[in-house]
C-alpha cells in the first residue's frame, strides 16, 4: 500500500514535469516513466480524479486536484534537493550518505533548531543534546538571507542566486558570484560594491536582492578586531530574531 | 613576409587583465594600456619576429567565456573561430584566478596550443597569496609563465615558450551522458571544423549564436542533425543542463584553485583598498572628486600655462623677430607669421601653445588612469544616471568620454539597449569634453580665474543632465537592464608606464595633427586672401556677435574646432592672451566650442555605431542645442552682472 502511494506520487511528479515542458502526450509520459509504466496505476489515478486520460487522442494531463497534489510533492522534493545541494555544494545524489561526515556542528545546530530540537531519532534512540537545545535557541544560527541584508564589511558564503534569467546567471557566474563563493559587502550606497574572489564588483539593488548568502559566516580575521566582530554578531542575531518572530 | 608563413598568436583574457601590455611586450610596439576595462575594443594585429619566426600577434578585447549573450561579445570568439590561431596566450590576472579559470575552461576545449601568462604576481604576493604556477601548469596541461607584464618581467620566458606551446589536452568532465554526447556530436563536424568539441558544448548549452555561425559554413542540414543530437542529450538529462555544466565547471575551478593557491591568514591591510573605498564613498567620494578636478585645474593653470608662455617667449619671439627683419610686411610676412600664418597659427600654435598644456594634462590624466580611479566613479554616479533613464552599465562609456570621445562612442556597442546607446552617444557628443579639450579649457578659463571654470563646467554638467532627462522622456522605454560592473583594483601609479603613455599620447597628437594644424592655417589663409572668410564671418556675425556676443575672430576658432579640437582651442588661448575676450566671452566660448560639434573622428565613429541618418539628426540637434544653451548662458551672465 505504502509503495503504491509512492509510485502514484512518482507518476504525479512525472506528469508535473511534462506539464512544465508543455507536453500532454501519452507517448512522452510513457517515455518518462520507461519500464515503470503500469496501466492499472494510471487507471486508479484517473478514478481518484487526479489525472485525465484520453486514450484515443493519446493525451494525458493532470486535473486541478492532481496538479495541486503534484505541486506539493514536487515542492517537497525540490526543497529537499535544495537543502542538500546548498549545503554540500551540488553533488546531492551521493550527498545524503556523506551527511554525518560533512556537516559542521554549527549547521547541525541550525537544523536542530529548525526542527524544534527533536529528542529522539526516527528509530527511537535519544539524540545527544547540542548547544542550541541547552540555550533553547528559537532561531537557526546559520540562515540564508539576501546579500543586501548583510552589514558593511561582513563576509558571507553565497547560498544560491534567485534568478530566472539565464543571462544574468551567466554574467554573475563569469564574475564567480555563484553558490559557495565567498563575498564581502563593501558598500551599499550609492550602489552596492561587493568583493568576490579578488575582484570588486558594483551591482544595483535588484541584483543584490537576488543573491542569497549564509549569514553569520566565519568573521574575516584580517578585517576587524574580535571585539567589534563580536558586537556585530550579537546585533545581527537580535535583528534576525525580530525577523523570525515577525514571520511566525 | 607572406601571410602563409606567419604564426598567428592570439592574446585572450578577462577584461583589464593586461593583454595589451603583453602585446606591447611581445611586439615592442605601443598600444594604450590602462587600469580599466574596455581599453581595447577592437582587434589589433601586428607582425614581428620572435626567435626565428615571423609571428602575427593579435590583441583582443576582454572576454569572460566562449558562451556569449550578445553580438559585441562575439567579436573575440569569431576571431578565434575564423582566424584559427596557432597559439593562444591567455592572460590571467593572478588576483582573479578563479574568474580566469572560467575562461580557461572554455579555451581548453579548443585543443589549441596554449600558454598562460600569469600576470600581476607582484600584487598577489603583496597580499600574501602564493600561487603554485608549476602545479597550475600540471593541472591545466599547458605551460604557465609567471609574469609582471607592466615591468616587462616574464616576457623573455613567454617568447621562449612560444615555440614549445603544446596542444591543450585537459578538459572539464561533465559525466558520461554529456561527455559521450559531446563526442558523438563533435564527430559529425570533425573533418570540417577544428573546434568541434567547443561547438558541440556551445550547442548543448543553447548558445544563441553558434547555430547561425555553423549553419553559414556547413549548411542547415548538418547543423540540424547535430541539433537533434543535442536535443536528445538534453532530453536524457533531468534539470537545467546549463546550470549543471556551470556547476561542474565551478567544481573543477574550486579543485584547481584549492591545490594551487596558498593564502596567509593575515594580510597587510592595503592602503590602496582604503583609497578605493573612500573614492566611492557616498560622503567622501564627492569631495575627493572635486579635489582631483581642482588639483588638475591648478596644475594645468600654474604649470602648463606658465610653461607654454615661457616656451613662446624663448622660442617663438626670436623666430618672429627674425622673420619680421627679413619680410617686414607683405604676402610672405602674412603667410609665415600673420594672423593665419603657417608658422604662427600652424606650428607655433601646435607646438608652443597646445603641446605643453596637453603634456601636463596627459601626465595627470594618465596617472589617474593608472590608479584606476575613473571607472570607480561609476559607483558614485549610478543613481544620477538612473534618473536619466540609463542603467549603471552606461557609466563606463560616459566616463571614458573624458579620455577620448571617439573611443567612448565605440564602446557604446557594449550597451545592450538601443535606447541607452542613443542617449549615451548624444551625451558624449554634446556635453563631455575629451581629455585634450578638457586640458585646454582648463588653461583658457584658468587665465580668467577659477570662478569661470566652475561656471562653465557646472553649465556643461547641467546641460548633460538636462539633455539626458529630455531624451529619457522622448525615447520610449525598454525593460531595465540590471547593473553589473567589475571595478578595476585601485593601484599606486607607476612612474615609468605613466611617462611612457604620456610620451606616446603626445607623439600621436603630433603625428596625427601637426599637419592638420598647418593645413588648417593654410586653408584659412587662402580663404582670407580670397575674401571668402570675410564673407563667412559677415554671414555668421548675427550669430557669433549677436547671439553669442563673441569677437568675430572666434569664427576662425569654431572652424578650426571641426578640423581638430586642439587647433581651435589653441587659437582661443591666443585670443584670451591678447585680451580680445573678457570673462563672460571666455565662458561662452568654451561652452560653445565644447558642445557645438564633436570632432571629425567622433562623427565618423557615431556614423559607424548609429548609422548615417541618426548621426545627422543628432548633429543637427546638437548644433541647435549648443547655440541655444550658449546664447542663453551669455544672456543670463550679463543679466546677473
Amino acid at each position: 500500500m505504502k509503495n503504491k502511494r509512492k509510485d502514484k506520487e512518482e507518476y504525479l511528479e512525472r506528469l508535473w514535469e511534462l506539464k512544465e515542458a508543455g507536453s500532454e502526450s501519452l507517448d512522452d509520459f510513457m517515455r518518462a516513466v520507461k519500464d515503470d509504466y503500469d496501466p492499472e496505476l494510471l487507471d486508479s489515478l484517473t478514478s481518484d480524479g487526479l489525472v485525465e486520460l484520453d486514450e484515443k487522442e493519446k493525451r494525458i494531463k493532470l486535473t486541478a486536484g492532481g496538479a495541486d497534489q503534484a505541486r506539493k510533492i514536487i515542492r517537497a522534493h525540490r526543497i529537499g534537493e535544495r537543502l542538500i545541494f546548498d549545503i554540500f555544494g551540488g553533488d546531492f545524489e551521493t550527498a545524503a550518505c556523506e551527511f554525518e561526515h560533512t556537516v559542521t556542528a554549527e549547521l547541525v545546530d541550525g537544523i536542530c533548531t529548525l526542527l524544534g530540537h527533536p529528542g529522539e531519532c526516527p528509530h527511537g534512540m535519544p539524540i545527544p543534546k547540542g548547544e542550541c537545545c541547552r540555550s533553547k535557541a528559537s532561531t537557526a544560527h546559520k540562515q540564508v538571507v539576501p546579500l543586501k541584508d548583510l552589514e558593511i564589511g561582513q563576509t558571507a558564503r553565497v547560498a544560491y542566486i534567485n534568478t530566472k534569467d539565464d543571462r544574468q546567471m551567466h554574467n554573475l557566474d563569469d564574475l564567480q558570484v555563484r553558490p559557495r563563493s565567498v563575498v564581502k559587502l563593501h558598500q551599499k550606497y550609492p550602489c552596492y560594491v561587493v568583493e568576490c574572489e579578488g575582484a570588486h564588483i558594483a551591482l544595483d539593488e535588484e541584483i543584490v536582492s537576488s543573491i542569497c548568502v549564509w549569514s553569520d559566516n566565519e568573521p574575516n580575521e584580517s578585517d576587524k578586531s574580535e571585539l567589534l566582530e563580536f558586537g556585530r554578531k550579537h546585533r545581527k542575531r537580535r535583528g534576525l530574531d525580530f525577523l523570525f518572530g515577525r514571520k511566525r | 613576409m607572406d601571410s602563409e608563413s606567419a604564426r598567428k598568436i592570439m592574446i585572450v583574457g578577462l577584461p583589464n587583465s593586461g593583454k595589451s601590455q603583453v602585446f606591447n611586450n611581445l611586439t615592442g610596439e605601443y598600444t594604450v594600456v590602462a587600469n580599466s576595462p574596455l581599453t581595447t575594443i577592437q582587434l589589433k594585429r601586428t607582425r614581428c619576429r620572435i626567435g626565428n619566426q615571423i609571428c602575427e600577434i593579435i590583441d583582443t578585447p576582454g572576454l569572460h567565456g566562449l558562451y556569449v549573450h550578445s553580438e559585441e561579445e562575439l567579436v573575440v570568439r569569431d576571431a578565434i573561430f575564423s582566424d584559427r590561431p596557432d597559439v593562444i596566450i591567455q592572460c590571467m590576472d593572478a588576483n582573479r584566478l578563479k574568474q580566469s579559470l572560467t575562461l580557461a575552461a572554455d579555451l581548453l576545449t579548443l585543443s589549441l596550443p596554449m600558454i598562460i601568462s600569469l600576470n600581476a604576481l607582484d600584487e598577489t604576493s603583496r597580499k600574501g597569496i602564493w600561487i603554485d604556477s608549476e602545479g597550475l601548469s600540471r593541472l591545466l596541461g599547458v605551460p604557465v609563465v609567471e609574469s609582471m607584464a607592466i615591468y616587462g618581467q616574464g616576457t623573455r620566458e613567454l617568447k621562449g615558450l612560444l615555440e614549445k606551446a603544446r596542444r591543450a589536452m585537459v578538459k572539464v568532465r561533465y559525466g558520461d551522458v554529456i561527455d559521450d554526447g559531446l563526442l558523438t556530436m563533435g564527430a559529425e563536424l570533425r573533418d570540417d571544423f577544428p573546434y568541434n568539441y567547443t561547438a558541440s558544448l556551445l550547442m548543448l548549452r543553447k548558445d544563441p549564436f553558434i547555430m547561425g555561425q555553423l549553419a553559414k559554413t556547413y549548411g542547415d542540414l548538418k547543423v540540424k542533425s547535430i541539433q537533434k543530437e543535442a536535443d536528445e542529450i538534453r532530453g536524457r538529462f533531468r534539470g537545467n543542463i546549463n546550470r549543471f555544466i556551470i556547476g561542474k565547471r565551478n567544481r573543477w575551478i574550486d579543485d584547481v584553485t584549492e591545490k594551487v593557491i596558498k593564502k596567509q591568514k593575515i594580510a597587510p591591510r592595503e592602503f590602496s583598498q582604503r583609497v578605493a573605498g573612500l573614492s566611492r564613498h557616498p560622503v567622501y567620494g564627492l569631495p575627493i572628486l572635486l579635489m582631483v578636478i581642482y588639483a588638475m585645474f591648478y596644475l594645468v593653470v600654474n604649470v602648463a600655462n606658465v610653461l607654454s608662455e615661457w616656451m613662446t617667449a624663448m622660442l617663438w619671439t626670436p623666430v618672429e623677430t627674425l622673420i619680421t627683419r627679413v619680410f617686414p610686411s607683405g604676402f610672405w610676412h602674412e603667410l609665415c607669421i600673420g594672423e593665419y600664418g603657417v608658422l604662427s597659427l600652424g606650428l607655433a600654435n601646435a607646438l608652443l601653445t597646445v603641446l605643453p598644456i596637453l603634456g601636463v594634462f596627459f601626465l595627470l590624466f594618465n596617472t589617474l588612469e593608472d590608479i584606476g580611479y575613473i571607472p570607480n566613479l561609476s559607483v558614485m554616479t549610478n543613481r544620477v544616471l538612473n534618473k536619466l533613464g540609463l542603467s549603471g552599465n552606461a557609466i563606463l562609456p560616459l566616463v571614458l568620454g573624458f579620455g577620448c570621445k571617439t573611443m567612448a562612442v565605440l564602446t557604446t556597442r557594449t550597451l545592450r539597449s538601443k535606447r541607452e546607446r542613443n542617449i549615451v552617444v548624444f551625451l558624449i557628443a554634446f556635453s563631455i569634453p575629451c581629455a585634450a579639450q578638457l586640458g585646454l579649457n582648463m588653461s583658457i578659463l584658468g587665465m580668467m580665474g577659477a570662478g569661470s571654470f566652475i561656471i562653465a563646467f557646472s553649465v556643461l554638467a547641467f546641460i548633460g543632465v538636462a539633455a539626458g532627462m529630455g531624451l529619457n522622456m522622448i525615447l520610449k522605454g525598454e525593460e531595465k537592464i540590471p547593473f553589473i560592473q567589475e571595478l578595476p583594483a585601485i593601484r599606486f601609479p607607476r612612474p615609468m608606464p605613466v611617462l611612457k603613455k604620456t610620451y606616446y599620447r603626445l607623439y600621436w597628437f603630433l603625428k596625427e595633427s601637426l599637419l592638420v594644424f598647418v593645413y588648417a592655417a593654410l586653408a584659412l589663409f587662402t580663404a582670407d586672401r580670397l575674401g571668402i572668410l570675410d564673407a563667412v564671418k559677415r554671414g555668421l556675425s548675427p550669430v557669433i556677435e549677436g547671439v553669442l556676443g563673441l569677437p568675430l575672430a572666434m569664427t576662425d576658432a569654431i572652424i578650426l574646432c571641426f578640423a581638430r579640437r586642439e587647433a581651435g582651442a589653441g587659437f582661443m588661448i591666443n585670443l584670451v592672451r591678447n585680451g580680445e575676450m573678457d570673462y563672460i566671452q571666455s565662458i561662452v566660448a568654451v561652452v560653445i566650442t565644447t558642445t557645438f560639434a564633436p570632432c571629425f573622428a567622433t562623427v565618423m565613429a557615431m556614423g559607424k555605431e548609429l548609422g548615417a541618418r541618426r548621426t545627422l539628426m543628432m548633429m543637427v540637434a546638437i548644433g541647435i542645442s549648443a547655440l541655444v544653451v550658449s546664447g542663453s548662458l551669455r544672456w543670463i551672465l550679463i543679466t546677473i552682472r
